[in-house]
């Protein structure tokens, strides 16, 4: 089958799936629809990859190029490179499992089905869109589902929390639309430099991203400097919000907290990568030249992210709310990676997403397996689970140590690897020395506090002897443990190999550090000697 | 070379094997014949450590560099790589940490015969040995790191064996955060070195071991290591931040004597051939770029140490604590050699004390075993004669940890070579070290004095444990030898503990120094202190004191004070300057009241304060806009229904359609965010062209 429709199929397979869902009779029967579609949606998602795999295709493959909005200049336009491939993989093979995690949603299951499969559409559309408007299309689309799922489906405070969501996000929305309406207008000015369609507005994202000439337009000294230094901050909140970043972040511990277990999987292990894959995609490849003149705030947000969203994650009492702290804390990695501009910061960033969507869906999954037994969250109130459920809570250790960064499973990649980034940094033009060292310090203290209250959480949760009233609790499920185990699995095996990843992204990121390197000439200098 | 590099590759992957299976398999097929194959298993990779150092010694002691790709570092081809490093200093350490890991399988199929989680523990124990021995084979900084966090990570597992109850939980968490700590200082040390050197770092090892490599880099660059910058101390000092955590180094060391919290067997693997080892292992391998600065830093801290943890040792009833501040105190003895540039008399103390330690603890495991698990020497006492073996063992490795020899003869146990060469290095450095003036003799004079402290401590748990009368006549009546298993294992370690020093003393302690010179380190500024062997200062030390009597009267002492029990003991500790001292002592000098009162405390009030701070602050902030943007909405549909309504002519009805509207949908939240919205769109677009035309 041709690869461009394929990648099409893929993105409006679960859409179909989802309407199929509302018109089939049963539950039972919505379940099946929605396991299938999340399989089928896999295996196209693996033939693109295998399409795509160690082919070293530095551009954006697979194009598909259609006229939608005329008036406007809006194409449908999407593809795939190595930027948002391991992000896709990502998002289908977490959602099979996703759907496996909600066999036992009872409330209007056919309802909740359909919702999760439109997600997905949504989820899969932001990845690959590749016009700017159709981008922004998804990226809402995205958040009505997900605004349903919690709303509906949520715990106690489901209201508050699903309306918090949305207005944050919305909040999020509206700055992004606001640059676009200046790139909109900006464009044609390029028309002299440009490489095609000069001349006329645009919303194409390779070529904004590679157009020389709208390059100029937006860099330092340029006729829309100005605006770009806007642009960059409007961006950048904009994707703040969904990463999540201090001060942006407090709609994330509500949404998790009410959300059920198998959303909130989506949510920490996809949805916040869409933050991830924004910045990497558009605020630092459209501007540059603002990226390093702001670097040392954005930085200086990454490394408070860090270090404040491990204090707060220690200061929770509600397992879940630990959890969802804990995402802010990892999530800062990636905005601190991105800020230094280094080659290493940009792959451990990267790297950081994709272990991260791992880690937290497994964590998220893990605290559900009890709470659907205990029926609430309280750290002091559990203990002794690693007497009453050996296997389960070996896996935990996996999943919990490898949020915590350790050698040899995921997170310690990116993590480490942002780290070095970091001091990598120093000697680049405009990065003074002190301050970079003292992020770098700060960032790896954060190893200590993430060490701290993971372990801290571990000892009183699974450790000490049994509760009496753990003796009704019916065992673990070998769908339970499927989940577990290839969470887990996962989480070893891009430990030992992130070539996985690598494969896929470098012949990309050589092309988006070409881009910043004309920023930071230090930027390219290449990792390794 | 082929087959000397293949030799380790399986003796280090064998016990990750045996890890995975029996956590997989152990219990449903292996059953209780788990802790024979997992011993097997050891054996075996014991074995091929054995082969590969004989190949190896054969070879003429090459040194060997194998790598594989790992992860890709950019599409330039450069790479992040995993392989061995094979040298007399990681070929030394592989054969130890295999023998004695072999040992202690094999003691605790006796020691955990009663415990329900008996496979598992043999799991966690072999996937320990692996993670020692993938930091010995390491030949990358970041290969090293891995296998040093798994070591982190098993020890965590194996302290919190019996997690069920609080003491272990607490010492499991308390050693990987302090340890957590200490790798906090390696990262930004090897972050400061990156930066400097790039990713040439990163590349595997040149011939001489990486450090070496570095060395030579970081020269190339035009830095020196005998006038160095100040970034390269701090990079060194950073690098022994990671030393200071593991080996449990002042002041990061209180995690050790809880560590005992563990199983014996792990307290018996922890003291001796892995965690701790691995701590004086990274001072050996980074040697090569430390500054004169980091060396004097290092030795201090050696110093401080050692001579901290032997007061502690001296008035501690607890068996296993005695001994794990004794563990303290050699520790303290080893990086003081490192600081001081007797480099290969740390390691092979290190070795020596890898047996003598390891048996002291199992022969205490066996004690305790036998004694219904009560630690507390007070309810010891003439347990010789119910555990005869046990206390032969017991009394050997105690004589060897005390330096005995010969009085002045060259023949001792093998704690006399090793300890000598310390403190003939230490002699030598507090002579040559002229900037501290008249301190400078505290580094030779400290650790002569502890050396003489080290058989009295040592005697005095032997005498309380073993001798006089039995002062719980309940437990001395159901004492028991321990099973063949156990004492199998203290058998053979005792002999090792005799006759390794002399063995080492006359083949491999001259390996270790042919790699020091080899490696192209010689000029280090303490150059001096390896030559001290036969230097003069050396003799001056030797003849008065270590080869003379004076372990035979310290020993003596402590036999003959102890035998009484505390009767003697107790008199003394009222005398008032003693009863400060060893109040102080008793308490652990409040290093962990000092760290749960200032610094846990600190962290629980900076995380209750951010969490309060998110929770009022910045979510308070929100909700306040939430509201802001209702009362708003509740303001302008007012507005609209009073003013701009009315305004419209004849339009009454229309006007209460539309109130009546407004009063219903009562969802003033989601008119906000419409209005929000709205708002924005607006400023946006205003900004948009004040830009524009400015």
């Amino acid at each position: 089958m041709d690869m461009a429709a394929l990648l099409n199929w893929m993105i409006f397979l679960p859409l179909i799936g989802g309407v199929l869902c509302l018109a089939v009779a049963s539950r039972q029967a919505a379940r099946q629809v929605a396991l299938w579609t999340s399989i089928a949606t896999f295996v196209l998602s693996v033939i693109l990859a295998a399409g795509y795999y160690g082919q070293g295709y530095a551009g954006v493959q697979f194009v598909t190029q259609l006229r939608w909005i005329d008036s406007i200049n809006v194409e449908y336009r999407t593809g795939v490179d190595g930027l948002s491939l391991p992000l896709v993989l990502l998002t289908t093979a977490l959602s099979v499992l996703v759907v496996i995690a909600s066999w036992d949603i009872q409330k209007a299951a056919k309802a909740y089905l359909a919702l999760y499969l439109f997600l997905m559409t949504g989820m899969l559309g932001v990845f690959l869109a590749l016009d700017l408007f159709l981008f922004y299309v998804f990226f809402e689309v995205s958040l009505l589902p997900m605004y349903f799922l919690i709303g509906v489906w949520g715990g106690p405070r489901k209201e508050y929390a699903a309306i918090k969501f949305f207005l944050y996000t919305l909040f999020g929305s509206i700055c992004l639309l606001v640059v676009m309406l200046g790139i909109y207008f900006f464009t044609p000015e390029a028309a002299a430099g440009g490489a095609s369609g000069g001349g006329q507005n645009t919303w194409d994202m390779i070529r904004l991203q590679t157009d020389p000439a709208i390059g100029a337009l937006f860099a330092r000294g340029g006729p829309h400097w100005g605006f770009a230094k806007l642009a960059f901050w409007l961006t950048l909140i904009a994707f703040l919000v969904k990463l999540p970043g201090v001060p942006f972040h407090t709609w994330l511990p509500d949404a998790h907290v009410e959300a059920p277990t198998p959303i909130s999987m989506i949510l920490a292990g996809v949805l916040l990568k869409m933050g991830g894959y924004a910045m990497m995609r558009i605020t630092w490849p459209f501007f540059p030249d603002a990226a390093i003149l702001f670097w040392k705030c954005a930085a200086g947000l990454g490394v408070i992210s860090i270090v404040y969203g491990a204090f707060c994650a220690m200061a929770q009492a509600d397992w879940k709310k630990l959890v969802a702290y804990s995402s802010v804390s990892h999530m800062g990695y990636v905005l601190l990676g991105l800020a230094v501009l280094t080659r290493a910061g940009f792959d451990g960033a990267y790297y950081q997403m994709i272990a991260h969507g791992i880690t937290s869906a497994m964590m998220f999954f893990l605290v559900g397996v009890v709470y659907d037994r205990a029926h609430h969250r309280q750290i002091d109130r559990l203990g002794g689970l690693w007497l009453k459920w050996p296997a389960y809570s070996g896996w935990a250790a996996v999943g919990f140590f490898a949020a915590m960064g350790l050698p040899g499973l995921c997170g310690f990649v990116g993590e480490v690897m942002v780290l070095l980034g970091t001091f990598q940094a120093v000697g680049n033009p405009g990065f003074p020395t002190a301050l970079v060292y003292t992020y770098g310090v700060l960032a790896a203290s954060g190893v200590i506090l993430t060490a701290g209250y993971i372990l801290w959480m571990f000892q009183r949760v699974y450790m000490g002897p049994q509760r009496a009233e753990y003796a009704g609790y019916e065992p673990v499920k070998g769908r339970e443990y499927f989940i577990m185990v290839t969470l887990g699995l996962a989480a070893l095996v891009f430990g030992v190999v992130p070539y996985l990843v690598f494969v896929m992204t470098n012949p990309t990121f050589d092309g988006i550090m070409k881009i910043i390197s004309v920023a930071v000439p230090a930027a390219q200098t290449a990792l390794g000697g | 070379m082929d087959q000397i590099k293949w030799l380790i590759v399986t003796a280090t992957l064998l016990p990750l094997l045996s890890s995975a299976a029996v956590i997989f398999l152990g219990k449903r097929v292996f059953g209780r014949a788990t802790g024979w194959l997992a011993t097997a298993v050891m054996a075996g990779s014991f074995g091929c450590a054995v082969a590969a150092l004989w190949a190896w010694m054969a070879a003429g002691h090459p040194t060997i560099v194998w790598t594989v790709p790992w992860i890709p570092l950019n599409a330039n081809g450069s790479w992040l790589y995993l392989g061995v490093l094979i040298d007399s200093l990681g070929i030394e350490m592989v054969v130890m940490v295999t023998l004695i890991s072999t040992l202690v399988h094999l003691y605790s199929i006796g020691y955990m015969a009663g415990d329900s989680r008996f496979e598992r523990f043999f799991s966690y124990l072999s996937l320990f040995t692996f993670a020692m021995l993938s930091i010995v084979t390491a030949n990358s900084i970041v290969q090293l790191f891995v296998g040093w966090e798994l070591v982190g990570l098993t020890s965590y597992l194996l302290i919190g064996f019996w997690f069920e109850k609080r003491g272990p939980q607490l010492a499991c968490k308390k050693a990987f955060v302090m340890n957590r700590i200490g790798d906090t200082g390696f990262l930004i040390g090897f972050g400061i070195l990156f930066y400097k050197l790039g990713g040439q770092l990163l590349l595997p090892a040149a011939d001489g071991g990486m450090f070496v490599a570095i060395r030579q880099l970081i020269e190339a660059q035009g830095y020196s290591i005998t006038n160095p910058p100040l970034w390269l101390t701090i990079a060194g000092i950073g690098l022994f931040c990671g030393a200071i955590g593991k080996s449990a180094q002042f002041p990061l060391h209180t995690w050790l004597p809880d560590a005992m919290e563990g199983p014996t067997p792990v307290s018996s693997i922890v003291h001796s051939a892995t965690m701790v080892a691995a701590g004086v292992y990274l001072t050996g391998r980074i040697y090569p770029i430390l500054t004169p600065q980091a060396h004097l830093f290092v030795a201090t801290i050696g110093l401080v140490t050692l001579v901290m943890a032997a007061g502690m040792a001296l008035v501690m009833t607890d068996i296993k604590r005695v001994l794990a501040y004794s563990t303290l105190s050699q520790l303290g003895y080893m990086v003081l050699g490192m600081g001081v540039g007797a480099y290969s008399f740390a390691i092979f103390h290190l070795i020596t004390h890898a047996f003598f330690k390891c048996c002291l603890f199992q022969c205490a495991g066996s004690v305790i075993h036998a004694a219904h698990h009560e630690q507390d020497m007070k309810h010891y006492g003439g347990l010789i004669r119910k555990l005869p073996v046990t206390a032969l063992c017991y009394g050997l490795c105690m004589l060897a940890i005390a330096g005995a020899s010969i009085p002045y003869t060259t023949w001792g146990l093998s704690g006399f070579y090793s300890k000598d060469g310390i403190v003939a290095g230490a002699v030598n450095y507090g002579s040559a070290l002229s900037a501290l003036g008249t301190w400078a003799n505290v580094f030779w004079i400290a650790p002569l004095a502890v050396a003489y402290v080290t058989p009295f401590y040592m005697a005095r748990s032997f005498a309380l444990t073993f001798l006089g009368r039995p002062r719980a006549q309940h437990l001395f009546d159901h004492a028991h030898e321990a099973p063949l298993t156990m004492l199998a294992s203290q058998i053979v370690l005792a002999t090792m503990a005799v006759v390794s020093g002399w063995w080492m003393w006359q083949n491999l302690a001259v390996e270790s120094e042919e790699w020091f010179h080899s490696a192209g380190v010689s000029w280090v500024q303490s150059a001096a202190a390896i030559e001290a062997h036969h230097g003069h200062a050396m003799h001056r030390v030797h003849e008065a004191l270590l080869q003379g009597w004076g372990w035979l009267a310290s020993l003596g002492l402590g036999l003959l004070v102890y035998s009484f029990g505390m009767k003697i003991s107790s008199q003394v500790v009222r005398l008032p300057l003693i009863h400060t001292l060893y109040t102080w002592a008793k308490n652990k000098y409040y290093f962990d009241e000092l760290y749960d009162g200032v610094a846990v405390n600190i962290g629980k009030a900076l995380a209750a304060l951010a969490g309060g701070f998110d929770k009022h602050l910045i979510d308070g902030l929100v909700n306040f806009a939430g509201r802001a943007g209702r009362d708003t909405a509740h303001g302008v549909g007012r507005f609209d229904l009073a003013v701009v309504d009315g305004a419209v002519d004849g339009a009454a009805a229309l006007a209460q359609d539309g109130g009546r509207w407004l009063r219903t949908s009562q969802s003033g939240r989601v008119r906000g965010y419409v209005l929000l919205m709205f708002v924005g769109l607006i400023a946006g677009t205003l900004a948009l062209i004040f830009v524009a035309l400015r």
